[in-house]
């Protein structure tokens, strides 16, 4: 896969993103989950061990405001993209000389 | 699927990090050694895509709502370890910035979601390819390996709910509110796992090892395809 095949697949899969970004604040943004009615029905609560900065992906003030929450996943989405590739960069940096896997790493490769 | 703090007994939580630790640390390695760079690209354009996928949240039963988790498609096409990596990834950020799961039970969550959502479809998938892959071996086994993943997700979580101190109602009540649930996930994630495999086989069947191994069309159809050839 040479930079352009690269390029393209990364530009394809972030336009797919974004369409599911958008769907899920505008259109199926309301999450009721079993987790959530076990919460409701069998008295479990939670515990504040960690105060997240933007608790149920909305931002700190405008709690309610789709297009913020739409602004505030796609820039976490573009986050996860970023992380994943410069840990995977780190991870797969190997010493001169020991030599590129070949490309059938993956376990179902003929 | 995210189990926040306080749900799981802390013995429970810490017998889970542990565990997800091991994994992890065997999944670094691997990826290490024997990661190839050039699929770099598609693990990480697919985790995001999964990270935004799980803002999607459709209805199931009695008023709950559910959404795809990505593991089993993420298990088939980057193996089990990456994928195991890239949830992983996704259950950090979703831990961290937006309170979506614990810290205390992100040990679980990793190991409900990340080890369990992902190596139960991938081996019921390979375990679909032998003797040899075959169109409906493929589509089968993805399915089969998405819904059974997703299930035995749902079950460990409700094992672990129910064992907790802290949950006053038994396993039983819990695997059966979990189970029932994700089996309907389950479905929509196998269809959703069948459908990105069929896209994928068509625009860009290099990216899928055991399709480009095993043609799904008894000819080249996609440009892709044809440049292989």
């Amino acid at each position: 896969m040479n930079m352009n095949d690269r390029l393209k697949l990364i530009i394809g899969g972030l336009v797919v993103a974004f369409v599911f970004v958008g769907v899920g604040v505008f259109a199926l943004g309301f999450a009721n989950e079993t987790v959530d009615a076990i919460e409701r029905l069998f008295g479990a609560s939670e515990w504040e061990t960690w105060f997240p900065p933007l608790p149920g992906y909305a931002l700190p003030g405008f709690e309610g405001n789709a297009v913020a929450s739409f602004l505030v996943a796609l820039g976490f989405t573009g986050l996860v993209l970023v992380v994943t590739l410069g840990t995977m960069r780190l991870l797969t940096r190997r010493p001169k000389g020991q030599g590129k896997p070949s490309a059938d790493d993956h376990p179902l490769s003929s | 699927m995210h189990i926040p703090d306080g749900f799981l007994s802390l013995l429970i939580s810490a017998v889970l990090w542990l565990v997800t630790v091991a994994f992890l640390v065997v999944a670094f390695w691997r990826a290490n050694r024997t990661l190839d760079e050039r699929r770099i690209p598609l693990m990480a354009t697919l985790t995001a895509m999964f990270f935004a996928a799980q803002m999607m949240n459709y209805p199931i039963i009695g008023g709950t709502t559910a959404h795809l988790l990505g593991g089993p498609i993420l298990a088939i096409t980057l193996g089990p370890f990456p994928a195991l990596i890239a949830m992983t990834i996704i259950l950090t950020i979703q831990a961290l910035f937006f309170g979506d799961g614990g810290i205390l039970t992100f040990g679980a969550n990793v190991f409900n979601m990340g080890i369990l959502g992902t190596f139960i479809p991938f081996a019921v998938f390979a375990l679909f390819q032998k003797p040899k892959p075959k169109r409906e071996r493929i589509l089968v086994g993805a399915f089969l390996g998405a819904f059974l993943g997703d299930v035995a997700a749902a079950i460990a979580a409700g094992l672990e709910l129910g064992f907790s101190s802290t949950f006053p109602y038994g396993p039983v009540i819990a695997v059966l509110a979990m189970g029932l649930h994700h089996s309907v996930i389950g479905i929509v994630e196998g269809f959703a796992t069948v459908m990105i495999l069929l896209v994928l086989y068509e625009v860009r069947p290099d990216l899928l090892p055991v399709l480009a191994a095993a043609p799904l069309a008894s000819g080249p159809s996609s440009t892709a395809e044809k440049e292989l050839l």
